[in-house]
């Protein structure tokens, strides 16, 4: 049990790093995705651990969520492609206060 | 429904001129405005052939219902107001021709005349309210026209604020009114007043708040420092609403209300006092102006307040007749006026003209006959109109032989700035410059038919034994009143007396302007005359700076009360200020603050 759990601490851990840390939208994206893995990976944990099917739901849900996003997220680094020649994340930062 | 489109059918051009009058090319939004009026016109005169009408909605407002009524008197005034309506939009087509707000003015003309037929064809005091406040807005909006010069706006808001004094007065009345009786419906209050006995008290307060109503909308001593003024407006307007429509509506409201006046003596007894008041103070100071429109502004002053020492000695019908008489004349002065100052290229002290007689031999015409009629000279409309007023005040039991000496003496006044003002347009050199030119045909002969109408309107009612169309004919609408009958030969005696006064005024005016010098203290009574008074730089003395002051202190208040406020939004501005460098714009920041406040919230969880 608490193995599963330190992966899915270690996945959300790189994620969060890759999400800090990268430069390219893409890249951006895919530590995201990764943080959303560890995610279900607790909660598949959980509900193997807790003896009932709800985790293995709720991750489901979450796949199926992360697919939408996915499709939403790659659309807007699309246009802003487009737009810009670049999907460098740190050229974007016009709403600044 | 017939009473309902010919208020509809001008209002419907002034929204049309006004929402799409820009797209439209130059004559035609005036042809438009002047078929509407000219079709307003036919209606009138189609309800007046056949004998009247009426038209209501019930319960309009709880209790009042919207009523409109054409009998003698409306339909009288009604065929006034439009027919002279439609030869001044006619005129008006060449006389703003060229101005880039030709198709608004035209919209507001329209505008003006609904809501005066409104005011007209009423058929209870809120509905005629309601025109009262249009005709003012209609007046407010013309006079400052031409808006972008200062003085023109300052003039327009003049007008509009006198006039809310006495629209003040007007609501009063109607509220006293309605208290006494229930009902506002003037056909019901007729009878109502006729059927009682015992008058309710505050009748005459009632009576003397409408009768402040009308004194202020037809500029009657103390309210008239705004007519002249009003002469900021373009001349049409200055004929149309300042001279022969609109300020006449306050004589209106009290021949409407003859069966209330009728039965208060003391109000009638300050009506005509007001009157003859007014009349000599007009007269007095239109012998001074050297503006060619506020010599003409002045007389109205002076000619409304003969209407009003009519109404007051209780001649209502005469009073009537000399509104239209007064129309046809007045509106030929102005729009001779108009003929001349457009001819000048906007020139309109008289001092540089003179000799125009030569340059604008139609126009001359015009003004001769406008000014003689204007004088009382033998015969002409203006003649019997106004020695009919004169003579009725020597049937008038408090002081009628008074009032008489008083209305001869301003007809000579009267004869005497008449001339001046045409000797000193028409006769003798030109002085100014510029090459003077006649009117275009669409200026001349609307005035060609107000001429046909100032010399001739007259003869609708003669004195006795010869025929009055006008008595009788009104007679139905109005209070009766009984007239001790003079003798014939006292009768023919004064109009005799009155002709001579006029043709004395008329040589003493020839002479005074064109031959004589004049004496010193004529100089003196000159510069009195010009500035009418004073009793403007009184007014703005004891009224309007003190005023402005109370403004300026209120305005210092109400800073003081702002000021913490202001406080309260400066500081959030403040600390919003503050704040905002957490706003980098950086996802990589955002991310790193997310993840630093789950963090925080985390160990806040578990240490808890």
């Amino acid at each position: 049990m608490s193995y599963y759990l330190l992966l899915s601490a270690l996945l959300f851990a790189i994620g969060l790093y890759g999400v800090l840390a990268r430069r390219t939208a893409i890249l951006i994206f895919m530590s995201v995705e990764l943080m959303l893995n560890s995610a279900n990976l607790a909660l598949a944990a959980f509900a193997r651990g807790s003896g009932n099917l709800n985790g293995q739901a709720m991750a489901l849900i979450v796949i199926a969520l992360a697919a939408a996003e996915v499709a939403v997220g790659l659309g807007i680094v699309v246009a802003v492609f487009r737009s810009r020649q670049s999907t460098a994340v740190d050229d974007l930062a016009e709403f600044r206060g | 429904m017939l009473l309902i489109l010919i208020i509809l059918l001008p209002l419907l051009g002034f929204a049309y001129l006004g929402l799409f009058g820009k797209s439209l090319k130059e004559p035609q939004p005036g042809i438009l405005a002047s078929a509407l009026t000219g079709i307003s016109f036919l209606l009138v005169l189609w309800g007046v052939l056949s004998g009247g009408a009426s038209w209501q909605i019930k319960d309009w407002l709880p209790g009042i219902p919207f009523s409109l009524l054409l009998d003698h008197l409306s339909g009288y005034m009604g065929l006034v107001v439009t027919g002279i309506g439609f030869l001044i939009h006619v005129y008006a087509i060449g006389y703003m021709h060229g101005d880039e707000g030709f198709s608004r003015f035209f919209a507001y003309l329209n505008f003006f005349i609904a809501m005066m037929m409104t005011l007209v064809l009423a058929g209870s005091y809120p509905v005629m309210f309601i025109g009262w406040e249009g005709v003012g807005l209609a007046s407010f909006l013309l006079i400052g026209f031409w808006y972008t010069v200062k003085k023109n706006a300052d003039s327009a808001r003049k007008a509009f604020i006198t006039n809310r004094i006495g629209d003040l007065g007007f609501l009063l009345g109607m509220a006293l009114l309605y208290g006494s009786f229930g009902t506002l419906s003037i056909p019901e209050l007729r009878s109502a007043i006729n059927g009682s006995y015992v008058l309710p008290m505050g009748l005459s307060l009632a009576g003397l708040l409408l009768f402040v109503g009308a004194v202020g909308k037809s500029a009657q001593v103390p309210l008239m420092v705004w007519l002249p003024d009003a002469m900021a407006g373009p001349t049409p307007v200055s004929a149309l609403i300042h001279a022969a429509t609109m300020v006449t509506a306050g004589v209106y409201l009290i021949a409407r209300s003859s069966f209330l006046y009728v039965n208060l003596q003391d109000v009638s007894y300050i009506i005509a006092l007001v009157g003859i008041t007014t009349a000599a103070y007009g007269a007095l100071s239109a012998l001074g102006q050297w503006d060619i429109k506020k010599i003409v502004a002045y007389s109205t002053i002076s000619q409304l307040g003969y209407m009003f020492l009519a109404v007051g000695v209780g001649a209502y019908w005469i009073a009537i007749f000399h509104v239209m008489t007064h129309a046809f004349y007045k509106a030929l002065l102005f729009l001779a006026s108009g003929s001349v100052i457009h001819s000048l290229d906007g020139e309109q002290d008289i001092r540089k003209m003179g000799g125009l007689k030569k340059y604008l031999p139609r126009t001359n015409l015009h003004g001769l006959a406008g000014a003689l009629s204007l004088a009382g000279f033998p015969l002409l409309a203006g003649f019997w109109s106004k020695d009919a007023i004169i003579t009725a005040t020597l049937n008038y039991p408090f002081g009628g032989t008074g009032f008489y000496v008083a209305g001869l003496t301003v007809a000579l006044l009267t004869a005497i700035y008449a001339m001046r003002w045409y000797a000193l347009v028409f006769l003798g050199e030109y002085k100014g410059e510029g090459r003077p030119h006649e009117s275009p045909a669409v200026m001349t002969v609307p005035n060609d038919v107000l001429a046909l109408g100032a010399v001739f309107a007259g003869l609708l009612a003669l004195p006795k034994p010869l025929w009055n169309l006008v008595e009788p004919y009104l007679a139905p609408a109005l209070a009766h009143v009984e007239v001790h009958e003079m003798s014939l030969a006292l009768e023919w005696g004064l109009i005799t007396l009155s002709a001579v006064v006029a043709l004395v005024g008329l040589y003493l005016g020839y002479a005074a302007f064109t031959r004589w010098a004049l004496p010193k203290w004529y100089q003196t009574f000159q510069t009195w005359s010009e500035k009418a008074f004073y009793v403007d730089l009184v007014y703005n003395t004891l009224i309007v700076n003190p005023l402005k002051e109370l403004a300026v202190l209120l305005d210092w208040l109400d800073k003081i009360f702002d000021s913490g406020y202001l406080l309260l939004a400066s500081s959030s501005k403040w600390l919003a200020e503050q704040l905002s460098w957490v706003q980098a714009g950086y996802v990589r920041v955002y991310g790193a603050l997310m993840a630093l406040g789950l963090v925080v919230l985390l160990v806040w969880g578990v240490l808890r």
